[in-house]
């Protein structure tokens, strides 16, 4: 279930659209917030708030990737590995967090800390190689700077 | 006028339409696959590209309208070449089964491909593979045949409102699937089945039985289950239903059909059916052969009557069986027999809402078209869950809030909650008192019209107020008022009303409440009902009150024509209802019951005394086609053909008169058939050669039938009042009975469930829907649960002051903390065995909403 802080989230982003179905996509990043991913249980709750059948939810969240379909570790990093990327080392930086952190692309550390997903492109090219953690945004990597990051999330 | 041109022929078109329909209606053919008629528009698969004058790029005839003007060519080699194209792609990942799947033979893609397509394809990549998916009981998906074209989505979201699958994940990678991604938790009407162009959706039921092409029968015939009378299409092969498919283009269902329709039919096949009379000899039934158990009927029938008089023999008529069958066994038992002793569980709720209401407004008032509730732009819900009981109906009415339309529901339907209805749920035992405030918010946003003085003198001693209404039912006054304004503003309203309001305390009170908003807002009427043939029971004069052709047997004229036709006097006594019946068993005056196609053992409420009482009758036939809780005490039983097996009509709601048709041959004797032979050894004429002169004589005495002909009925034209008259101007006094009042406070009530997948006991004999819905439940609130920490799925003892059973417990989110739901549909298990009535003075239909009953938790 829902708390109430997140009921009431969800209701007022359905006011803001002119129907319940274009509310989806908010509605649902505030479900993998509360839920830890898009469970049957976060399609039920978005569907019970919004009206809006959970098959539907189900198959609209599916067509995006960013969405977390898994339970996944508690701080997820996003690398890039799209064309200038790879030209400046993305790939290596893969095998590091392999090597040393036992991440790979598309699992998560047994600590359940991290979860790696591989990306195409976040529009950084010019600072390549780059990645996000959670929401925060980093450019210019290198191994010692990722060790530098991952350092700060718990 | 529109004019277009489409290979080179003119076509003049009154209104816009599509490209790909004005085709059509010029007989000029254009591949699709996305596109179907029953579907809103999708432009996804591309097959369809035509040429088009002035415009670059092909277009999807499917979707482009013509405009004036317009010249169109739909084969050319550029779209020759594009189609092929279209299905080479579509080939990348199709795995080309064929020789296996069950859709060869009527695959829309196969036919393309033959037509269109490449003979080879150039792709040399592995194909996509999805296992096939067996998850289901009823469906089998294969998702590497699907070509997604979205057509079963469209269908469950846009037509069936179900939305209980949708296209998943993306590109190469999508495919359908339902919500669980296994098993589906849907309506199961097997809707999108019939639009999946492909193999990828498909009924199991009979899976790898047969080829299309080898179904030599194709009967069209009407659903043996609820009062839609849904046309079908019975599919035989070596004399055994294969499918039962619906029609496109038929006046009720218009290609639509419900799980009970589609996956309800394997009851025919059983090998629990009756094969032979049977007789009982020393407590014990034993086979007998047809003329024993005739003669033995006739003789201890002469008997009975000889000894203790007509009066003392009753009859029970059957919703489930043909117009025919009723007609000859009303005429049996009046003319053979000398009684009025006549009814049918239509007496449970729809014969004395029926009779209530048409007393007020007319013969033929509660006689309305199905497919109009869409064109209403209110709908009022009240009494029953439509979607449930009478889902083709149910559909109707999702289709008028797609339309725009309002729903206005009087407590919580579930098959409508994602149609937002505008909702008020009074407390219970308070609907009375919300329907005055309707009533009296209505009378005066209105007016009285001045028609009707009767119903009037009613509604002006009617005052409550929307406090009153808040204070009572616990429904917010603006949200009171935000229902009666809306009801108020509609211009074409329409009433479903359903049986819960007549089996509930006051009935005949809240009926009067009922007509008068259908008075104040000049609606239409809508009855619920849950048998095919409940209406042509009634029309065929099987009630102890009515003679053929829904005519009141006070009437000494119409007593005199049917007494002339048959030659032989009527008793202007009304005879027993069916509880009257019941009464008269108990007190031991009932000395022979005769029993067609009904088990009132087990479909009476407080069944365990309808059995008792029963149990004391000297003789009881029952004719059936299985045996029946019912059957089981009786002295005589036949084994009747079944609905696929004979030929006949059925009447359904809006008093349409449909044909049956026989589908599969079967050894025996339709119901009028035995009843006609144990008449003939009572020395009483009552011969026909078939069904059809039965319905000769029908519509020659019958005013309301008059002149009908089969061959009419088969066009779909009988449509009330047909080119009969339907009585005018008798009515009477408005009687009504306000019922008790009931404190509900801290106590449990147990109530009906009326499911979507079961229909007394005959669904119980089809498997598919047994493994749809397997067993009784009893359904509570998860806080009636938490109080006895009951989880879904636990053991649960329900207890009345007639008894208990053990039952698995289902959580419901959806009820309230007063019901236990338990449905009357599984042998053992049925919520009549729990529940004691009484019965409504007027309406005489058994009130059945108080009886309390007691839950605890077994443990295991
Ligand atoms: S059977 Fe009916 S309700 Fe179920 S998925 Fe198909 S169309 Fe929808
Ligand atoms: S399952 Fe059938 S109807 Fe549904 S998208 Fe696939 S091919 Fe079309
Ligand atoms: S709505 Fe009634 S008549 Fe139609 S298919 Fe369903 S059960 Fe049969
Ligand atoms: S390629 Fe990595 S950010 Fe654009
Ligand atoms: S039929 Fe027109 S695009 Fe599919």
């Amino acid at each position: 279930m829902l708390n109430e802080a997140a009921v009431k989230e969800l209701n007022e982003i359905r006011q803001k659209y002119p129907n319940a179905r274009a509310a989806l996509l908010p509605a649902l990043y505030i479900a993998q917030r509360e839920f830890g991913h898009l469970s049957p249980e976060a399609y039920e709750a978005v569907s019970e708030i919004l009206g809006v059948p959970k098959a539907i939810a189900r198959g609209v969240a599916t067509f995006y990737v960013m969405y977390k379909h898994k339970p996944m570790g508690r701080n997820i990093v996003q690398l890039c590995t799209n064309v200038s990327c790879m030209i400046l080392g993305a790939e290596k930086l893969v095998d590091f967090l392999k090597n040393k952190h036992g991440l790979e692309p598309g699992g998560t550390t047994s600590d359940g800390r991290f979860s790696m997903v591989i990306m195409e492109c976040i529009g950084a090219c010019g600072t390549a190689p780059a990645m996000l953690v959670n929401d925060d945004f980093y450019e210019n990597l290198t191994e010692k700077y990722i060790e530098e990051i991952l350092g700060k999330y718990k | 006028m529109i004019k277009v041109t489409i290979n080179g022929k003119e076509i003049e078109l009154e209104k816009p339409v599509t490209v790909l329909e004005a085709a059509r209606s010029a007989g000029i053919k254009i591949p699709t696959l996305c596109y179907h008629e029953q579907l809103e528009k999708y432009g996804g698969c591309r097959l369809c590209l035509v040429e088009v004058e002035k415009i670059p790029r092909l277009q999807t005839a499917c979707t482009l309208m013509v405009t004036d003007g317009m010249v169109v060519r739909t084969e050319t080699p550029q779209i020759a070449d594009v189609r092929r194209g279209i299905l080479e792609f579509l080939l990348i990942n199709h795995p080309l089964d064929c020789p296996y799947c069950d859709k060869a033979g009527e695959c829309e893609l196969q036919d393309l491909v033959e037509k269109y397509g490449p003979a080879k394809g150039r792709y040399k990549e592995k194909k996509r593979k999805a296992p096939e998916s067996l998850e289901d009981p009823v469906f089998v998906r294969n998702m590497e045949r699907c070509v997604m074209c979205t057509r079963c989505v469209r269908m469950c979201d846009g037509v069936q409102g179900a939305s209980a699958i949708a296209i998943i994940n993306r590109g190469g990678h999508s495919h359908m699937e339902p919500f669980s991604g296994g098993k589906y938790d849907c309506e199961y009407c097997g809707n999108c089945v019939s639009v999946c162009p492909v193999g990828a959706i498909m009924s199991r039921l009979h899976r790898h039985s047969y080829r299309p092409w080898q179904v030599k029968e194709k009967t069209e015939t009407i659903c043996p289950y609820c009062g839609v009378g849904c046309t079908v299409i019975a599919q035989v092969r070596d004399d055994s239903i294969k499918r039962v498919i619906p029609k496109i283009g038929s006046s009720v269902n218009n290609g639509m059909l419900c799980s009970r329709g589609r996956f309800g039919y394997e009851f025919v096949g059983s090998s629990e059916r009756l094969t032979s009379p049977m007789i009982k000899k020393n407590g014990v039934l034993e086979q007998a052969t047809w003329e024993e158990a005739i003669s033995l009927t006739a003789k201890r029938l002469g008997e009975i009557k000889n000894k203790y008089g007509g009066p003392s023999i009753a009859g029970i008529a059957s919703p489930r069986c043909t117009n025919e069958d009723n007609y000859v066994f009303q005429k049996f038992m009046r003319v053979a027999l000398g009684t009025n002793n006549i009814d049918s569980t239509a007496r449970t709720g729809y014969a004395g809402t029926q009779k209530f209401i048409e007393n007020i407004f007319g013969q033929g008032a509660t006689a309305n078209i199905i497919s109009g509730l869409s064109n209403s732009d209110s709908v009022l819900v009240i009494g029953g869950d439509p979607t449930a009981i009478n889902p083709i109906l149910g559909l109707q009415i999702r289709a008028c809030s797609r339309k725009g339309g309002n729903i206005l529901a009087i407590g919580h339907i579930k098959g409508l909650e994602k149609f937002n209805p505008v909702t008020v749920s009074p407390r219970f035992y308070t609907e009375t008192l919300l329907l005055e405030g309707i009533v009296s918010a209505l009378k005066n946003k209105k007016g009285l019209p001045g028609s009707i003085p009767a119903l009037e003198a009613k509604i002006k001693d009617i005052s409550t107020s929307a406090k009153e209404v808040e204070n009572g039912c616990g429904i917010a006054e603006k949200d009171f008022i935000r229902f009666t304004d809306t009801l108020s503003e509609s211009l074409t309203p329409s009433i479903v009303l359903g049986k819960d309001i007549a089996q509930s305390s006051g009935g005949s009170y809240k009926l009067m409440l009922i007509s008068a908003i259908n008075y104040l807002m000049n609606a239409r009427i809508y009855l619920l009902s849950e048998r095919a043939n409940e209406q042509g029971v009634l029309d065929m004069g099987c009630a102890p009150d009515l003679l053929p052709g829904y005519r009141p047997l006070s009437f000494a004229e119409f007593r005199k024509r049917y007494e002339n036709a048959w030659k032989s006097p009527i008793s202007e006594k009304p005879g027993l209802s069916i509880f009257e019946m019941v009464d008269s068993a108990k007190s031991n005056a009932l000395k022979a019951l005769y029993i067609m196609g009904e088990n009132p053992v087990f479909n009476l409420p407080n069944s365990k005394a309808v059995k008792a009482a029963l149990k004391n009758v000297e003789f009881i036939v029952v004719q059936d086609i299985f045996l029946t809780e019912t059957g089981k005490l009786a002295d005589v039983v036949f084994p009747a053909l079944s609905w696929a097996e004979k030929e006949g009509t059925f009447t359904n709601m809006e008093r349409r008169i449909q044909r049956l048709r026989k589908a599969v041959n079967r050894e025996g004797m339709e119901d009028w058939r035995i009843i006609s032979e144990v008449a003939k050894n009572m020395g009483v004429k009552l011969d026909y050669s078939g069904a059809e002169e039965i319905f000769q004589e029908i519509s020659r005495i019958s005013p309301l039938h008059r002149d009908l002909t089969y061959e009419e009925i088969g066009k779909g034209g009988a449509i009330y009042p047909y080119k009969g008259e339907p009585l005018r101007g008798v009515m009477e006094d408005i009687q009504m009975h306000k019922g008790s009042s009931v404190n509900p406070d801290g106590k449990l009530y147990l109530r009906l469930e009326r499911p979507l997948f079961h229909s007394g006991t005959l669904s119980t004999k089809a498997p598919a829907l047994v493994k749809i819905y397997p067993e009784a439940v009893a359904r509570v609130s998860p806080a009636v649960g938490e109080a006895l920490s009951l989880k879904s799925g636990d053991m649960a003892r329900v207890s009345t002051r007639t008894g208990s059973l053990e039952l698995p417990v289902n959580i419901d989110n959806k009820l309230d903390n007063l019901s236990v739901m338990l449905t009357n549909n599984f042998e053992d298990k049925g919520a009549f065995s729990l529940m004691e009535y009484t019965i409504d003075p007027v309406t005489k239909a058994p009130v059945i909403d108080a009886n309390e009953v007691k839950l605890e938790k077994v443990l295991a």
